[in-house]
């Protein structure tokens, strides 16, 4: 299976149908991160906390959506090629896409693990790959949604309601 | 001016020394000033005390306030207590006796310094971390200026903060009860007066955040008190009444020194001054990127509270004196029995921290979005070098302010330039 939904369940129906409709977002941001670019991974997110601020969203949620899409940026820099942090603001909701260009996760269930990282010496020395990041991107999201296969690339897709 | 608000803010603004020169908006951390017609115009709600503003000001229009010394006379018992940082401030020919006694001599009928509770503060802070396991990391709440910034910038890190309170609240609730109790005074009939290093403590006097009640009655510069000092030092030296002195705890006010005294084999404490170094910090901390640390000492001035701008000396002088200072071998020790007896009756809790979500654009969600779409159009338009000729910070503050009704792009000096070349083109 390259294929990994997580839905939570106060947000099911609300998922499906925001899922199948696809509206058109308020406000959209995007992010290119470079394969390794530790500097300025993390500027994406922060850019989309501060949007957020200024909407006064709960800040327990806005808590979620920086930790979420912090940890996630973070693995485009350290375990991809590179690739695009697409946020899309909606009324009642954030959705956030990460598209790399590859490589591909071996085996999206062992990624899941708490512990488990694929993460090379010199990104663990820079204090990240603990194997934490698909596990608190899942603790710290309302849908999670995760579609990768060796040899192609991968797709991230979080969403956080307001409330 | 500022009793009239609702925020209290330890600064004087003198509009005739304006120039509009816009460095004061330049630097303060919440885009709280804006200029206009060498006017300034200060966003009480958003304004953290941090005294960024008084220091880029170069033509003291924007200067500190603090109380003024006669107050004292309105009290019958009048007790000083002096930041950790105000014995850095003198000579070394001037033992620490001497400095101690130069605050007596200026009329008070009890001095106590803050460094007395600091290895009380150090168990409290050690305690409350070991009981608090699910909160990583704690944060210090020992710089008021800090305090704000959380308030305003980051309100999900607000249970985060160390809700117990400082050090000199700590002593001025203790030596109050103790002048009732010894003395037979009534509340009203004490005075208690701090002497402070920087403009957000005097604040904090004024107006405590999240304080059942102030145990103060004012705050004094230790710059305006140094220099009453300057009459009495010799007075002080001739004095050779013993009095207790508490030299170890000074160098709290070196925030490394103070993060090294609260550091033991289960609590790893981060310590980060000037106030850039905490916004960039803190903004980490909301992504948890900092979970190893249990607890982090934030100061908003460079190094700590020796480098508040209410100081005489240069900060890396002081903070050396005070290094020196600290190693005096002959230092009292107080018995913190009672203080751990007022600790678990709750005296020095704090409630609940609440958010000063000022920062947002509008109350409803959906306005806030409609804003930030029109924002957003706006931003385009500006030349994005932000200038702050207009008054703004930046150009998105530009954007947002004329959003909010309270600018119009004609503000925007290079576009007026701009528009005029083509007007001149068009008339060739």
């Amino acid at each position: 299976m390259a294929e990994y939904w997580n839905i939570n369940d106060d947000f099911k129906d609300r998922a499906e149908t925001f899922l199948k409709e696809k509206p058109e977002p308020a406000i959209s941001l995007e992010f290119q991160v470079s394969k390794h670019d530790f500097n300025n991974a993390g500027n994406g997110s922060a850019e989309l906390k501060r949007l957020l601020k200024k909407l006064g969203i709960d800040p327990v949620v806005l808590r979620k959506v920086a930790v979420a899409s912090y940890e996630a940026e973070i693995n485009l820099a350290a375990h991809s090629e590179g690739g695009v942090m697409k946020s899309n603001v909606h009324g009642d909701l954030v959705h956030i896409v990460f598209e790399d260009i590859g490589p591909g996760i071996e085996d999206i269930h062992k990624a899941l693990e708490p512990g488990f990282s694929t993460a090379v010496e010199y990104v663990r020395e820079m204090g990240f790959g603990a194997g934490l990041g698909l596990p608190n991107i899942k603790k710290n999201s309302d849908v999670m949604h995760l579609d990768s296969i060796r040899g192609r690339n991968t797709i991230l897709e979080i969403i956080t309601y307001f409330k | 001016m500022y009793q009239k608000n609702e925020y209290f803010h330890a600064l004087s603004i003198k509009q005739e020394n304006c120039t509009g020169c816009t460095a004061c908006v330049k630097v303060c951390p919440t885009e709280a000033i804006r200029i206009r017609n060498k006017t300034i115009i200060l966003d009480e709600r958003r304004c953290i005390d941090c005294g960024n503003c008084i220091e880029a000001c170069s033509f003291k229009a924007i200067v500190p306030y603090s109380d003024n010394f006669e107050i004292i006379n309105n009290f019958k018992y009048r007790i000083a207590i002096f930041s950790t940082v105000y014995a850095g401030q003198f000579t070394e020919e001037n033992d620490y006796e001497t400095i101690k006694k130069t605050v007596l001599k200026l009329g008070f009928d009890e001095v106590a310094e803050e460094s007395s509770v600091v290895d009380f503060m150090t168990e409290m802070i050690q305690k409350y971390i070991r009981d608090n396991k699910d909160i990583r990391p704690v944060l210090s709440s020992g710089c008021p200026a800090i305090v704000r910034l959380i308030q305003v910038r980051f309100p999900s890190l607000l249970p985060n903060l160390f809700h117990i309170e400082a050090p000199m609240s700590i002593l001025s609730y203790y030596l109050r009860e103790q002048a009732k109790e010894k003395y037979q005074y009534n509340d009203e009939e004490i005075g208690v007066f701090l002497i402070v290093p920087c403009v957000s403590q005097v604040t904090a006097v004024h107006q405590p955040e999240g304080t059942y009640k102030s145990y103060q009655d004012g705050a004094f510069s230790i710059r305006q008190i140094y220099s009453r000092a300057q009459e009495v030092v010799k007075d002080a030296w001739y004095d050779d009444k013993p009095i207790d002195t508490y030299e170890s705890g000074l160098t709290y006010g070196i925030a490394a020194k103070e993060a090294d005294k609260i550091d033991s084999d289960d609590i790893r404490v981060l310590s980060v001054t000037g106030i850039d170094n905490c916004i960039d910090i803190l903004s980490r901390i909301e992504d948890h990127h900092f979970d190893q640390y249990q607890y982090v000492v934030l100061r908003s001035c460079d190094v700590g509270c020796v480098g508040g701008g209410l100081n005489v000396e240069n900060k890396f002088i002081a903070m050396s004196r005070l290094k020196k200072l600290a190693q005096e071998e002959n230092d009292d020790k107080l018995d913190y029995k009672e203080f751990w007896a007022l600790n678990k009756k709750g005296k020095f809790d704090v409630p609940k921290l609440k958010p000063r979500s000022i920062m947002e654009l509008d109350d409803n969600l959906f306005a806030a979005l409609e804003k930030i779409q029109k924002i957003q159009k706006i931003v385009k338009q500006l030349p994005g070098i932000n200038c702050s000729a207009c008054g703004c910070p930046t150009c998105y503050a530009l954007a947002e302010d004329i959003v909010q009704g309270k600018a119009t792009i004609k503000d925007c000096v290079i576009l007026y330039k701009q528009n005029l070349d083509k007007t001149e083109k068009k008339g060739k």
